[in-house]
């Protein structure tokens, strides 16, 4: 990991090193990785992943000035944001839900983003922040869980899974890489839910939610989770609080994706629309009350514009 | 590597830019947009992918380059479509050529679709601190003969859908497109909603659609020559492609077949 | 003129007059000294067998080990100094992890069988400024199982880093007499049964202990279940049947 340190940092003898080189040279994006000894085998082989740096000074600062439309929202690269993810752990293991909007400034570029990576059978990861970051990492994560798995005989952990991964992200910190990620499963430890961001948090819970439409989903999810949910209680209140982000925040909606973790592995139980289950609701699905979430609750019975009728006077007889 | 994007901040259309601006990391800025749009369809054993010829000069100017391709055939089931900063475009399907050889030299086979797919995220993602300034749509025929089109952001992330528009139209055709691909207009595109066109339909969508966005468009960001690659599943018909301007370039008989269509926009 | 052998056997860069390279030689010769490993091709999956040489009553027969998996559709079978085997299967698994990785497929088994003798090669070899890798050829030789889209396939490497294509394979110290066994025995269209069957005849025949569920280990490699190591009950049952 230090080595990283050392290659991305601006001061210092190794940088100037790598500046003298980067003149000197053009830059080696193979190296021997991609072909001679290891010919089409991939671009991980010495571990990890190596990446192609500006020759600039500070080359965070440069990729910013490209792409952090907060800093600058008429910036060339816009990285996509917006999001709402949720993922909780009940007795009945974990529930994941997302919505599946991707936002470029005030486009929406997708409707159909999947925000949930499977990473293998037994474990999920979210995807709120830089879609391309999670992706890659979390593919990434894939076959080093893989790896883990034949080299000890033993499915990883969710714990193991997620300190991996923040480890991973850690030491790219600082250099503009933008995730917060759920990583769920179920272990020997029964389920787990970890949430790891490219700052390098990592934090053990039983309930998160991460994105723009955050603050929505944990307003319906805090009121509604307890421990001993059941398993229809538990998917529709992940659906319920992703509808309840997806309505009020621009930058999330379109559709839910659910999926329910047990202990024999992930189940992906569908896609639902969130306009839809405004109007409608769900569908036919367990857990559902079979009707829409947000339309008939605000039209009918009574508004301002159909008041109470005037209370009858009564007359108390003796 | 970062000369590409060492260019003054401002200059007008006619004067050279001045050394100094040139060389001095400070005054960074990335290429701009220099305009074209691309498109992917897909449908049942078909997939379309559309690109139009012109390029403006880095700075918004009027077309200096009139013919300048943006889709490129990879295999005779892949096609590549990039969008964005033309150098690094080029470049960047150089790359993506040169992996596919080493592959098939490697692994003596031509590699799937899918694979491409996750091959470009790769190469996409090893430039996350310097990104190639360039959207990609790839499109073609995965293994099962089924049509796909895939389509990324500048850094790799990617995912499959039914049709994508991307580029300087792109905010004009997209919403187009869903209207003619998913089925009720009313309701947002969730996948496996699409419905499927004919390769007749599809072309002529493609064609209006890029005929009708140039008409729109101010005349540095779209227009001169329309190239339209088809790629056919093996067994389907050619039915819809008897129009004029088509051209088979596929390179082995008997599997996928690939067709050039071109048109003038102008 | 030559000079004696001895002279050059000693570096692992230096060939003979005659063009020989002993030291690649003699890790050959390491192989004979292994336990004896059998592979069968079936055009229903790959039967991998070895020996397991338990020299002790003492020894837990369970923790011998050399038959590995290398992913889901791939597994080998070692003879020889077991232990670089260690180095050349995490190679392979890397490899076949990477693949997978940028390619988003199973990688086939010629890919995987070649990666093994990319680094079987990497002996004596410094890379720009990098220090050498190993200072000595690998002593030991695999037998690769696999199914991928070309359909079963055995592999066969060694220390010099060939890899070739087999039928059927006896590898270590009872390979000859194994090796002219199963060409005597393997057929084009052997079920799987009858191809675990043939691997412990063969092992039976070279094997100086009686051959029991606890000193031999027989692996699979088949399309619909991909690499299984066969348990106790299971290897018992094609005892019986021998």
């Amino acid at each position: 990991m230090n080595t990283f340190v050392q290659r991305f940092s601006t001061t210092g003898a190794l940088s100037e090193a790598r500046k003298a080189k980067a003149l000197a040279a053009d830059d080696e994006e193979f190296s021997d990785a991609a072909w001679g000894s290891e010919a089409g085998f991939g671009n991980i082989a010495n571990g990890v992943p190596t990446f192609a740096v500006p020759a600039v000074p500070d080359p965070s600062a440069f990729l910013r000035l490209h792409t952090d439309d907060h800093a600058d929202p008429s910036c060339r690269i816009k990285i996509q944001h917006g999001t709402t993810t949720l993922a909780f752990r009940y007795k009945g293991g974990v529930i994941v839900a997302v919505d599946s909007r991707a936002t470029a400034g005030s486009y929406i570029a997708s409707g159909t983003v999947k925000k949930v990576i499977e990473i293998n059978p037994y474990l999920l990861g979210t995807m709120a922040g830089g879609a391309a970051d999670c992706q890659y990492w979390e593919t990434y994560l894939g076959i080093h869980c893989r790896l883990h798995e034949l080299r000890n005989r033993e499915r990883i952990s969710v714990s193991a899974a997620s300190k991996y991964l923040s480890n991973l992200v850690y030491s790219y910190k600082g250099m503009g890489l933008s995730m917060g990620t759920m990583i769920c499963g179920w272990d020997k430890t029964g389920p787990a839910v970890f949430y790891v961001d490219s700052d390098g948090t990592r934090l053990k819970g039983d309930l998160f939610s991460v994105g723009s439409g955050s603050t929505h989903a944990y307003g319906v999810l805090d009121q509604g989770y307890h421990w001993d949910l059941s398993d229809e209680e538990a998917q529709e209140l992940g659906r319920r609080s992703i509808y309840a982000a997806g309505h009020r925040d621009a930058f999330s909606g379109n559709t839910c994706n659910l999926y329910h973790i047990k202990q024999d592995g992930w189940h992906f139980l569908g896609n639902f629309d969130i306009s839809k289950m405004h109007y409608e609701g769900p569908g036919d699905v367990p857990g559902s009350f079979g009707k829409g979430y947000g339309y008939d609750i605000r039209v009918e019975g009574r508004s301002s514009a159909n008041p109470p009728p005037a209370a009858p006077t009564t007359t108390v007889t003796a | 590597m970062a000369a590409y994007f060492q260019a003054p901040t401002a200059y007008s259309r006619t004067a050279l830019p001045p050394l100094a601006a040139v060389s001095a990391p400070q005054h960074l800025v990335p290429p701009s947009d220099t305009s074209g749009t691309i498109m992917a369809i897909t449908g049942v054993g078909f997939t379309v992918i559309a690109g139009d010829a012109r390029r403006g000069d880095a700075f918004g100017a009027y077309p200096q380059v009139r013919f300048v391709p943006t889709v490129f055939r990879l295999t005779d089931k892949a096609v590549l479509a990039t969008n964005g900063f033309a150098s690094d475009g080029n470049i960047f399907i150089k790359k993506v050529r040169q992996r596919l050889d080493w592959y098939r030299h490697a692994h003596a086979k031509d590699m799937s679709l899918h694979a491409i797919a996750l091959l470009i995220q790769s190469m996409l993602y090893q430039r996350r601190f310097c990104p190639f300034y360039v959207h990609n749509i790839l499109g073609g025929i995965e293994d099962d003969g089924s049509g796909a089109v895939y389509s990324f952001d500048e850094v790799g992330s990617y995912v499959r859908e039914t049709c994508r528009a991307a580029g300087s139209a792109s905010t004009m055709l997209q919403p187009f497109l869903d209207s003619q691909i998913y089925p009720k207009s009313s309701q947002p595109p969730t996948p496996g909603s699409a419905t499927h066109l004919s390769l007749a339909r599809v072309l002529a969508l493609v064609m209006d659609s890029y005929k009708h966005a140039a008409d729109r468009l101010s005349h540095d960001q779209i227009g001169d020559g329309l190239e339209v690659y088809i790629v056919l599943s093996k067994g389907t018909s050619t039915q819809g492609l008897n129009i004029e301007g088509v051209s088979e370039v596929t390179s082995i008989p008997g599997g996928e077949r690939i067709f050039l269509l071109r048109r003038s926009l102008a | 003129m030559f000079l004696t052998r001895s002279e050059y056997d000693r570096g692992v860069n230096t060939f003979s007059p005659e063009g020989r390279l002993f030291q690649v030689e003699y890790a050959m010769e390491a192989i004979k000294l292994g336990s004896t490993t059998v592979g069968i091709r079936t055009p229903h999956g790959v039967v991998l067998a070895v020996e397991k040489r338990v020299h002790s009553p003492l020894l837990e027969s369970s923790s011998i080990e050399k038959i590995m998996e290398i992913d889901e559709h791939l597994g080998c079978a070692m003879s020889g100094l077991t232990a670089d085997a260690r180095t050349i299967i995490d190679h392979a698994r890397v490899t076949a992890q990477n693949h997978s990785f940028t390619y988003d497929e199973k990688i086939k088994v010629e890919s995987v069988a070649q990666a093994v003798c990319d680094l079987a090669l990497r002996f004596g070899e410094s890379v720009h400024d990098e220090e050498a890798m190993m200072s000595r050829p690998f002593g030991v030789a695999l037998l690769i199982a696999g199914i991928d889209e070309v359909g079963p396939q055995l592999y066969h490497t060694d220390p010099s880093g060939t890899s070739t294509r087999y039928d059927a394979k006896a590898i270590g110290s009872g390979s000859e007499a194994a090796q002219s066994e199963l060409q005597d025995k393997w057929h084009k269209s052997m079920t799987l049964q009858e191809a675990h069957i043939l691997t412990l005849r063969v092992l039976k025949q070279v094997m100086e202990e009686k051959l029991d569920q606890h000193n031999v280990q027989v692996a699979q490699v088949t399309k619909e279940k991909g690499f299984e190591i066969l348990d106790e009950t299971s290897l018992k049952d094609v005892i019986e049947l021998m």
